[in-house]
């Protein structure tokens, strides 16, 4: 079993590595077109991606407000859901976190039907704060998941023993729940920031083509043929999730955001 | 909990609502309310009132309320003089790519899953990492990388022709079988366009979703059942079939319904890989509201037609859920 398991484990990372390790080698080339294995390798096509080629630069920077600002106002509308959740546990709460998870449970295209629809009203149609709300919205189900494990897993006695040592409930909240809640709280950050920097669909509905992210500069050029410099926008992005899910692994505990069970080690 | 845990906590939620911060509180929750609201619930509430609008020749279209859409996605404008059942067939492609890919994914995910739980506690984060960093990928990376390792001039049928596996594959007679399939031409083998590439893509597209959903129901099993099994004699699959696999049936079944219904919404896969006669509603939504045809209102109809299809499936699933304990 255990042989089976470990060969079987190789031999699916193997699939799925290798749509990932071809993109990476073609970004390589030193020509216009894509070889697998890569022809003449050179690392130019990184300048044209990072500097030279404003059309990927100009992506590049759309895609990083957008991450970024979605994932600061996700946690921002997550974290008082989430604690209204833990500490009251009101029926108006519960709806709270039920239809703000709703828009990451339906199948994305509606979604982002509906949003091209409401900000077509509202007049954000094409403007990027529009997309930033967009994804925070979509998102939003990821850290008021995280956070809501970080409360949970505050010990209540804990709690008890600040307030009969006379803290109020605002002092309490800055020295035990803030505390242990901030890995948790970061960790749903960052999980809305990877997502949405690879998010297209709802992007591509609510942008209205006005202005492009790298993901929906890749389909644009999708039917032009591929380019390395669109290869070098792949390793970019899968470096970020990398290092990004890294980081929660060696600060947070990553088996129990992802629901492992916390008796066995 | 201790029975003094439960009794404090009514105390602490009651003399917070007493402080000065109250007028605050409800500041920030009627704020979050008509936010959600607004955000949440809103957008889908327009799709589903465009939905009976009207188009209107040359121009963009007006609000009404007409079931026209919904007769033409059912039984075709013409209808009753003539009958067309394009939308239900496109319907029905959504259905099929995301029903055989959402299977595959979580047949091929369970036994890595089961393996990934049996490893140490530092080994699955290592793992967790790799798994949720090719999750976040972009579909359109993952589009990207499987069409250069499926299309005729470089990737798979090129190394099929070169090792010389093609002139093998011909000499034994199963070149003909492929190209019965539609996965080859008189010349070499070729996957674009085609059912196998589509749900291959979609597949591997959710197939670290698969992983993460079956983790905590996985992660929870309890070896010694399996052992004490073993013990009294059961074969290994014996075990794996009475034991294990009765004892996450429900989030097996709720896995696959998740990545069902995400499926249903795949655009980027279809449009590449899918046979154009194959598309699906997803393709057409886009082609109504953004692409060729401008017909908003319709787009919108189809839109809510895939969301009632995924809400009924999500019910079903919770259904069968909720029998499966109840017995």
């Amino acid at each position: 079993m255990r042989t089976f398991g470990t060969i079987y484990m190789g031999l699916a990372s193997l699939v799925l590595a290798m749509p990932i390790v071809v993109v990476c080698g073609a970004a390589l080339n030193s020509g216009r077109s894509m070889f697998f294995p890569p022809v003449d390798p050179t690392f130019v096509r990184f300048g044209e991606f990072f500097v030279s080629e404003p059309v990927w630069t100009a992506a590049l920077w759309n895609s990083v407000i957008v991450a970024v600002g979605a994932s600061i106002l996700a946690v921002a509308m997550a974290w008082p859901i989430a604690y209204l959740l833990w500490s009251t546990g009101t029926k108006l709460s519960k709806t709270l976190a039920g239809l703000g998870s709703l828009p990451f449970a339906v199948p994305p295209i509606v979604f982002g039907v509906g949003l091209g629809f409401f900000w077509a009203f509202t007049g954000g149609l094409g403007e990027i704060w529009a997309g930033v709300i967009s994804h925070a919205i979509l998102l939003m189900a990821l850290p008021l998941v995280t956070i809501s494990i970080g409360l949970q897993s505050i010990d209540r006695a804990h709690l008890d023993a600040a307030a009969t040592m006379g803290a109020t409930e605002q002092v309490a909240f800055r020295t035990v729940v803030l505390p242990q809640t901030i890995p948790y709280t970061i960790s749903g950050l960052f999980f809305v920031l990877v997502l949405s920097f690879n998010e297209f669909i709802v992007i591509f509905f609510v942008s209205a083509s006005s202005y492009a992210t790298v993901t929906l500069q890749i389909f644009n050029s999708l039917r032009n043929g591929y380019t390395p410099t669109m290869a070098v926008a792949a390793i970019t992005f899968l470096t970020v999730s990398v290092l990004v899910f890294s980081a929660v692994a060696r600060w947070g505990d990553l088996p129990r955001l992802m629901g492992a069970d916390q008796s066995r080690k | 909990m201790t029975v003094a845990n439960d009794i404090s906590l009514p105390d602490r939620v009651q003399s917070a609502n007493k402080t000065s911060t109250f007028p605050a509180k409800s500041v920030l929750l009627g704020f979050l309310t008509s936010a959600i609201v607004v955000f949440c619930v809103f957008p889908f509430l327009l799709v589903l009132a465009i939905s009976f609008g009207r188009k209107v020749d040359g121009a963009a279209w007006v609000w009404d309320f007409t079931l026209e859409n919904y007769q033409r996605f059912f039984v075709g404008v013409l209808w009753p003089q003539e009958v067309t059942f394009l939308y239900l067939q496109q319907l029905y492609y959504s259905f099929y790519f995301a029903v055989i890919a959402s299977l595959l994914a979580v047949v091929t995910a369970l036994p890595f899953t089961l393996a990934l739980t049996r490893l140490s506690r530092r080994a699955q984060a290592i793992w967790l990492v790799f798994i949720l960093s090719s999750l976040s990928l972009s579909e359109v990376f993952i589009v990207m990388g499987w069409d250069i390792l499926l299309s005729n001039n470089s990737g798979l049928p090129k190394l099929f022709k070169e090792t010389g596996l093609t002139a093998w594959l011909k000499e034994v007679g199963w070149f003909q079988t492929l190209r019965d399939w539609g996965l080859a031409n008189p010349r070499n083998v070729k996957f674009k366009t085609s059912d196998f590439a589509t749900i291959l893509t979609m597949s591997y597209l959710v197939w670290p979703y698969a992983v993460i959903l079956l983790y905590p129901a996985l992660s929870r099993l309890d070896p010694s059942l399996g052992e004490a099994a073993r013990t009294m004699g059961a074969s290994r699959w014996t075990v794996t079939r009475t034991v294990t696999l009765p004892s996450i049936r429900l989030p097996l079944m709720g896995t696959t319904l998740l990545l069902f219904v995400f499926l249903l919404g795949t655009y980027v896969s279809i449009t590449v890989f899918a046979a154009p006669n194959k598309h699906t509603t997803a393709v057409a939504i886009y082609a109504n509201i953004r692409g060729a045809n401008l017909n908003a209102p319709f787009g919108a109809t189809q839109a809510i037609i895939l969301l009632i299809s995924a809400s009924v499936c999500l019910y079903l699933g919770h259904l069968l859920n909720r029998r499966a304990e109840g017995r």
